[in-house]
């Protein structure tokens, strides 16, 4: 019962933020009005502005993110957050864990709507894209961040440990320019489908260009940044010898068979 | 800037420099992308403005595959397969197999691989298979005073066939990146996947009969049934199985006539096994298993559920996956989303799920997801870079120029992924590679693939390359000295086993999937048997 309990404090903050972040994008005209970035004709499509109520949601949201990035906890498989970065990627994480979530369970609901009741939904398809998008995007901050992406070891290992790190500094850099690349060329589009809150032109028709487009750059920045964070972090540890596959997953597996058994 | 020749080489060696010093893959592509815009546009047209110019090309490439509808089949692939992984379906799955083989000669291991192939059938992964059969079936074997490289190399070999039976990740990126239909590609992969695991079970009964005390008999239990009456049991077994697939597919039938669904209508498909005359076909059926049943008994009916039982969570699960996908109810993204369901409500059912255990599969899925999506992100980058600035064509054109052999070019492009699978992860090659491979197959003559059997038809060329590459990475898994099933099986093996005693036991496995390779490579139209 305990674990369940920890589990549900975990999902908490997250929890809110998604729901903050939902009611915020779903009246997301309103705020680009009231900021007055609006053009003229984003003003001819759309009106209102946003109330008292919008900005407390918002501001629940901004606590949600705050206190569940603080109170981040780590389970023994995960590798642990050493600062403020790590904290923040695995608050996202988490975040992503339960979009996953969603995902499922919207497209279980699309399938039971549309083969039993045989009323297919306008929503769920497009709903399950957009989200993936931004699995997507933010899985690679949670798995940069867990040390996850693939890097072949072959000559690394035996290299020493200042040769790595020269090697490791070199990545980052590079890691540094692209992410810098990326926002030199792909700002211009990005803001303006932001400003516009461009939509998918379909059915449902989410505005998946507005949001997904510019968190491509910022998930490659976040990426960027935490490569960096790691290469600090991880500045004076001893080498380590890597093992083609992850350790953890194995370790998950054996503690869940044991359970049982 | 630089003509298409310089690129590419500068490419390939930076390539080679960025992987050594051991940069994320994904992110190492995904920079060279933008090095080789820079090549080919100049860096004071590609950073002369902010916010736009071609660098906003490789964003563009990024969008356009993540909102790509496949694309979601993956997490979720991956998801359903941590689930399972975690869940006790495996360990009592063995159990209900091995009841039937245990006095055969070989049983275990015989036993191991029809579990791979069952447990390849539900997830598309390896990686966990190979660590459940090391810790349900190698203590067995090993107790029993199996040969050890027999066992060592039966778990890892048939381990890895997740990725060759679908559903199949590697055949979902293949699909998507060469723009290939993912369910060709799995119709596709059935047969060579079910000849490879075949190749491994006749290996296994030829060397336990030639060697008998490579396998040693257990001693038969006290309850142990004698084999007359075990294959009664058995008949019955399946009986009850079949006669229960299609009671379920009677009362859909049933369902969608009620309910109106199957009227024949002008331009819509027929629902697969779904129209109102196979009620009737259905309820013969029925009949027949019924009297079946009655004939052997209700206490046999009983005895050998309770033996076999085992069985109907996995065979729940492959029908909801692959029947979702050839049933035409759903594509691959819904079945495997159902997939997922199927496997939650199993586990609910099993009083298996737990909050704890669902949010530890969800972080390993997070984990993978973000591995394999960022190096696909990263390669498609640099793929779209790489031709736009002409370098497939290019490349496609050398090689056809050389006037090399049509099969020769074929063998040698086995070799070289043979090599990279030794030393990099599948995805990397299928994302970095085949942009170059997959443009220079389409470009020789048709006819000259293969020696034996009927020439493919064009359109068949991508798909039969593709079950040919994943074929490849079977000897990847296992290859020394990064083959992922060893170091899998190191993990959960006794201590005394070493890597060495691993890679060893691997060799005749190794020839055989070398073998199955080349019936690919030489009888190609082996894939278009259900296409």
């Amino acid at each position: 019962m305990g674990q369940n309990i920890k589990v549900l404090k975990e999902i908490l903050w997250p929890s809110i933020f998604i729901l903050s972040l939902t009611l915020t994008i779903a009246v997301f005209p309103n705020f680009i009005i009231t900021l007055g970035w609006a053009s003229d004709d984003f003003l001819s499509i759309h009106e209102g502005k946003i109330g008292l109520v919008n900005l407390i949601v918002v501001l629940i949201g901004v606590v949600a993110l705050v206190l569940g990035t603080l109170t981040v906890s780590h389970s023994e498989n995960e590798i642990a957050p050493e600062n403020i970065f790590d904290k923040f990627a695995l608050f996202i994480g988490r975040v992503t864990m339960l979009l996953v979530v969603s995902l499922v369970t919207a497209m279980f609901a699309e399938v039971v709507l549309r083969y039993v009741f045989e009323a297919p939904t306008l929503w769920a398809n497009e709903l399950c894209l957009w989200m993936s998008g931004f699995v997507f995007l933010l899985s690679g901050l949670y798995a940069m961040q867990q040390r996850n992406h693939i890097r072949i070891y072959l000559l690394y290992d035996i290299l020493p440990r200042n040769i790595q790190r020269l090697c490791d500094t070199v990545s980052v850099l590079l890691i540094l320019f692209f992410a810098f690349s990326m926002v030199y060329g792909g700002f211009g589009e990005a803001q303006a489908k932001f400003l516009r809150w461009e939509t998918f032109g379909t059915a449902w028709d989410p505005p998946l260009p507005a949001t997904i487009k510019p968190t491509i750059l910022i998930a490659i920045i976040l990426v960027a940044v935490q490569s960096l964070v790691n290469l600090i972090a991880d500045w004076n540890k001893v080498p380590q010898s890597h093992s083609p596959i992850d350790e953890t997953e194995v370790e998950s597996i054996v503690q869940q068979n044991q359970r049982e058994s | 800037m630089f003509d298409i020749a310089t690129i590419s080489i500068i490419l390939f060696f930076s390539i080679i420099v960025l992987l050594a010093i051991g940069m994320p893959l994904g992110l190492a592509s995904a920079t060279l992308a933008i090095a080789v815009l820079c090549m080919k546009f100049g860096p004071d047209f590609l950073y002369g403005r902010f916010g736009m110019g071609p660098l906003n090309i490789v964003a563009q490439r990024i969008y356009g595959i993540l909102t790509g509808y496949v694309l979601i089949s993956v997490p979720l692939f991956i998801f359903m397969a941590n689930l399972l992984e975690r869940s006790g379906i495996a360990s009592e799955m063995y159990n209900s197999l091995n009841v039937w083989l245990s006095r055969t000669r070989g049983g275990i291991a015989i036993v191991t691989s029809i579990m791979a192939v069952i447990m390849a059938a539900m997830s598309g992964i390896i990686g966990g298979e190979v660590v459940l059969l090391g810790l349900i079936a190698l203590p067995q074997m090993l107790r029993l005073g199996y040969n050890q490289n027999l066992a060592i190399g039966t778990i890892c070999a048939s381990g890895s066939l997740g990725t060759m039976i679908p559903p199949s990740i590697v055949l979902i990126i293949y699909g998507l990146i060469t723009e290939t239909s993912i369910k060709a590609l799995f119709t596709a992969s059935f047969v060579p996947g079910f000849m490879l695991a075949s190749f491994f079970i006749i290996y296994i009964i030829i060397r336990t009969q030639l060697k008998p005390e490579d396998a040693p008999l257990p001693e038969p239990g006290p309850d142990e049934v004698e084999s007359g009456e075990k294959t009664k049991l058995f008949l019955t077994f399946l009986g009850t199985v079949f006669g229960g697939i299609a009671s379920l597919l009677f009362i859909r039938v049933v369902f969608f006539t009620v309910t109106g669904q199957n009227e024949v209508k002008e331009g819509v498909d027929l629902i697969t096994w779904g129209t109102p005359d196979y009620i009737y076909r259905f309820g013969l059926f029925i009949l027949v298993i019924g009297a079946f049943l009655a004939f052997m008994g209700i206490s046999r009916v009983k005895k050998s559920w309770n033996m076999g039982k085992g069985l109907v969570a996995p065979i729940v699960v492959i029908g909801v996956v692959l029947g979702s996908i050839y049933g035409g109810i759903t594509g691959i993204t819904e079945a495997a989303g159902m997939g997922v369901v199927a496997v939650l409500f199993l586990t609910i059912i099993r009083r298996e799920l737990t909050l704890p255990l669902l949010w530890d599969s969800l972080k390993r899925t997070l984990k993978s997801t973000g591995t394999i999506i960022w190096i696909t992100m990263g390669a498609t980058a640099l793929a779209g870079a790489y031709t736009i600035a002409g370098g497939p064509a290019y490349i496609a054109n050398l090689i056809v120029g050389a006037e090399m052999p049509t099969m020769l070019v074929i063998f040698i492009m086995m070799l070289m992924f043979l090599f990279m699978g030794a030393l990099m992860d599948w995805v990397g090659i299928v994302l970095l590679v085949m942009p170059v491979f997959l443009p220079i197959v389409l470009k020789l003559p048709v006819e000259e693939l293969g020696f034996f059997g009927q020439s493919l038809e064009p359109k068949h060329v991508a798909i039969w390359f593709g079950v040919l590459f994943c074929m490849n990475m079977q000897v990847s898994f296992l290859s020394p000295p990064f083959g992922p099933a060893a170091f899998y099986l190191k993990s959960v093996a006794p201590p005394h086993i070493s890597l060495t005693d691993i890679f060893k036991g691997f060799l005749p496995f190794i020839a055989i999937q070398c073998l199955a390779l080349c019936v690919l490579v030489v009888y190609p139209s082996i894939i278009t048997i259900f296409l």
